[in-house]
């Protein structure tokens, strides 16, 4: 038979079948579009983890310390678990060996005591419980009840410890496997300039030169701050994406303008390329970074948390580099405890997460597809007694088995095909509805590649073997539709 | 050329299992029919006339015996082979039609051709006279549900035909229909036999076994000429 023929049978067909084509499409239409929104979903998903980490290093380790709220439960190990003393008549002397009187130490503000203690750099290492009410004399609640309970509890992070770029080079002195390490602190600050009418609030961030690198930013125009800015104090700023955006309306217009922090001018020296959304970290696109010591001298004094980033040489490296950290640290503040947060640790634990969801995805597309071909499956069994007369019809008029099956082959591709080009058509209707749920989908042409060749196959096979089983029987039995 | 045998059939037996026991529906069927013979079988309900229609028409398979079709030994011949045959030497008209509802009564009587490998255009064009002869040329666009009984037996009437077989074979072909269609089948079929054309038929009906040449009688699968 000429391949025509069975095609315009094939035609022939489907136009007189239309009710049953569209029934037998269902299964695979509901099926293709759930395999392209999965698809979608899982490419989504690994790319919201790539975007979300793009900007960490995957052996970068970022060290920050947290100060205790609920510092009345702790017990005061003052000087490194000395028995404490009742009251409130603490004295500096007190504390450890080297401890050196803050500046701040006789300032009776807390607060400020606070930043005196920590702004030395050394301070730190004696204990802060002791600065704290050092100096001030009046009796603080903390202390008075460490000096009652003093050494049987094990609270930490009670002291005031603000890590500094001493630490971090302590750090990258004594631990090995370290190829760059930074610090980095945030603080909220009124700006003005630009296109800005009042002032406005923004996050800026003290950063070292090597920061750009180490956070894989890049620059858009001009140049990340200098080493020779950070030891001069230099008044320079580099600006976000987003941030020059909205102070100068572009990049271009930012660059070498100048930016109003706290009253001061500080030039902009360059404005970041776009960034995204960012996991953890500091968000570039909004930020504006300037140079650590510069900010330290201006805007917070001392008041700041720091963060120190050290990056590993070798990723699998990371749990001894950790230890090592952790080491150093306790040598220096031995009842602290700080928060060592790996990057790597956490991209794999978002792409695992990721990956399960995923893994859920195709099971659920599975179960759908295998819905839809037991639907498949119905609707021919339905129609195969009536199929298998034809075929028998078709058999003893003289239609070859070959013949025979390429029609009811092609039937069953052109089912499954019309049926997974819908499917695919309504997977990029769904599509903005699920994205407007907050669901992000990466639609791709090879989602829908794999829906069709899905849906080719499953409407095939489920399709034809009714017809390949037809087309094995004599004539007589085919005839009898049984 | 008037002894040229088309059918000859030798001791045919054809059985079908019922659970564990076994059928014998033809029990040693010895059968012949010459070239351009119009000859009826008749026999009553479940003597096995279709079953030996069917085995006549190669569409299914004898158990024992042998069966030679213009020289062709179908005992011992391949399905694959088996399909050409019935496609080229015999028109098959069924007791209850057997058309594909799907197709219009034109697509319906080409597809013999079809399957030949010709074209729509070749195969349409060499069934005119046949459609015309049966007085199906206003019917051709429609679909077999939309024709009457007599009807849709005339078309199954020129599909059999087009395709200019050395074999009609015709299983009750007035069964379901009223008197006079079923006359009018008949005079059909004795034109045709005049044209030259070898006929058989099969049917439970005297009558209708009279229009033949020659009748031969079929009872619990045995036959008496
Ligand atoms: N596929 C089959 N399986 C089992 N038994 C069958 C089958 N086909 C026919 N028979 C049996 O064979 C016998 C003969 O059947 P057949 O159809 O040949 O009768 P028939 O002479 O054509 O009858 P009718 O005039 O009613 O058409 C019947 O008893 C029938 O039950
Ligand atoms: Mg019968």
């Amino acid at each position: 038979m000429l391949f025509s023929e069975i095609l315009h049978l094939v035609r022939l067909n489907l136009i007189q079948n239309k009710f049953k084509v569209f029934l037998t499409s269902i299964g695979i239409i509901v099926g293709a579009a759930t395999i392209v929104c999965v698809i979608a979903i899982g490419r989504g998903g690994k790319a919201d983890v790539a975007e979300q980490f793009r900007n960490l290093n995957a052996g970068a380790l970022d060290i920050s310390y947290e100060q205790s709220e609920s510092s009345g439960g702790a017990g005061f190990s003052f000087g490194g678990g000395s028995e404490g003393f009742p009251g409130g008549s603490e004295r500096p002397s007190f504390s450890g060996g080297d401890f050196t009187p803050p500046s701040g130490g006789n300032m009776p503000d807390f607060s400020a005591n606070m930043n005196s203690s920590s702004s030395s750099g050394k301070s730190g290492r004696s204990s802060g419980g002791s600065s704290r009410s050092g100096g001030s004399g009046f009796p603080d609640f903390g202390s008075m009840f460490g000096g009652m309970f003093g050494g049987s509890s094990d609270a930490k992070n009670t002291e005031n410890i603000t890590l500094s770029a001493d630490d971090m080079d302590d750090i990258t002195a004594s631990v090995p496997g370290l190829s760059e390490a930074t610090i980095t602190y945030t603080t909220k600050q009124n700006i003005y300039g630009g296109n800005i009418e009042d002032t406005e609030s923004y996050t800026i961030a003290g950063t070292l030169s090597n920061y750009a690198e180490i956070s894989k930013l890049s620059l858009l125009i001009g140049d990340y701050i200098s080493d020779a800015d950070n030891e001069n104090k230099n008044k320079v700023c580099v600006l976000g994406y987003n941030a020059a955006k909205q102070i100068f309306g572009s990049a271009e217009d930012a660059y070498d303008s100048l930016v109003y922090i706290d009253d001061r001018p500080y030039n902009v020296s360059g404005v970041l390329a776009e960034q995204g959304t960012v996991e953890s970290g500091i968000s570039a696109d909004e930020a504006i970074f300037i140079p650590y010591a510069t900010g330290i001298k201006y805007l917070t004094g001392s008041d700041i948390s720091p963060t120190i980033t050290v990056i590993a040489e070798d990723v699998d490296n990371i749990s001894a580099v950790t230890e090592n950290v952790k080491t150093v640290l306790a040598a220096n503040y031995p009842n602290a405890e700080f928060t060592i947060s790996d990057a790597g640790s956490k991209m794999e634990a978002a792409n695992k997460s990721n990956e399960t969801l995923t893994l859920m995805l195709v099971a659920m597309a599975s179960i759908v597809f295998i819905i839809g071909g037991i639907g498949i499956m119905n609707v021919l069994f339905v129609s195969v007694k009536e199929r298998t007369q034809e075929i028998g019809i078709l058999k003893a008029i003289g239609g070859s088995r070959k013949d025979i099956l390429l029609e009811f082959m092609m039937e069953a591709c052109c089912i499954s095909l019309i049926g997974g080009v819908i499917g695919v058509l309504v997977s990029f209707m769904v599509s903005p509805v699920l994205t407007s749920f907050n669901i992000r989908m990466e639609m791709s042409a090879a989602g829908a590649g794999i829906a069709l060749a899905f849906s080719l196959v499953t409407g095939t096979v489920f399709g034809f073997y009714p017809a390949w089983k037809a087309s094995k029987l004599v004539p007589v039995e085919a005839l009898s539709g049984e | 050329m008037g002894t040229e045998q088309i059918i000859s059939m030798k001791q045919v037996r054809k059985s079908y299992k019922m659970g564990s026991e076994k059928l014998n529906v033809l029990k040693g069927i010895d059968f012949e029919v010459n070239k351009g013979e119009f000859t009826a079988i008749l026999g009553p309900s479940g003597s096995g006339k279709s079953t030996l229609m069917n085995i006549i028409g190669c569409m299914d398979t004898l158990d024992s015996g042998t069966y030679d079709l213009n020289g062709t030994p179908i005992h011992n011949t391949k399905e694959r082979q088996l399909t050409k045959i019935r496609n080229k030497e015999i028109g098959f008209i069924f007791q209850n039609y057997h058309l594909i509802p799907t197709y219009t009564v034109m697509q319906n009587i080409i597809m013999p051709l079809l399957m030949r490998g010709k074209d729509r255009k070749t195969a349409e064009k060499e069934c005119l006279e046949t459609v015309e002869m049966l007085g199906l040329s206003k019917r051709l666009d429609h679909k077999p549900a939309e024709l009457s009984g007599g009807q849709r037996q005339r078309v199954a009437i020129a599909r059999a035909l087009c395709s200019k077989p050395s074999l009609l074979l015709a299983d009750e072909p007035t069964g379901a229909l009223d008197q006079n269609s079923g006359i009018e089948v008949l005079r059909l079929f004795t034109k045709l036999h005049e044209m030259g054309n070898t006929i058989v038929m099969i049917t439970h009906d005297m009558n209708v076994a009279g229009w033949a040449e020659r009748t031969v009688r079929i009872v619990d699968g045995e036959m008496y000429q």
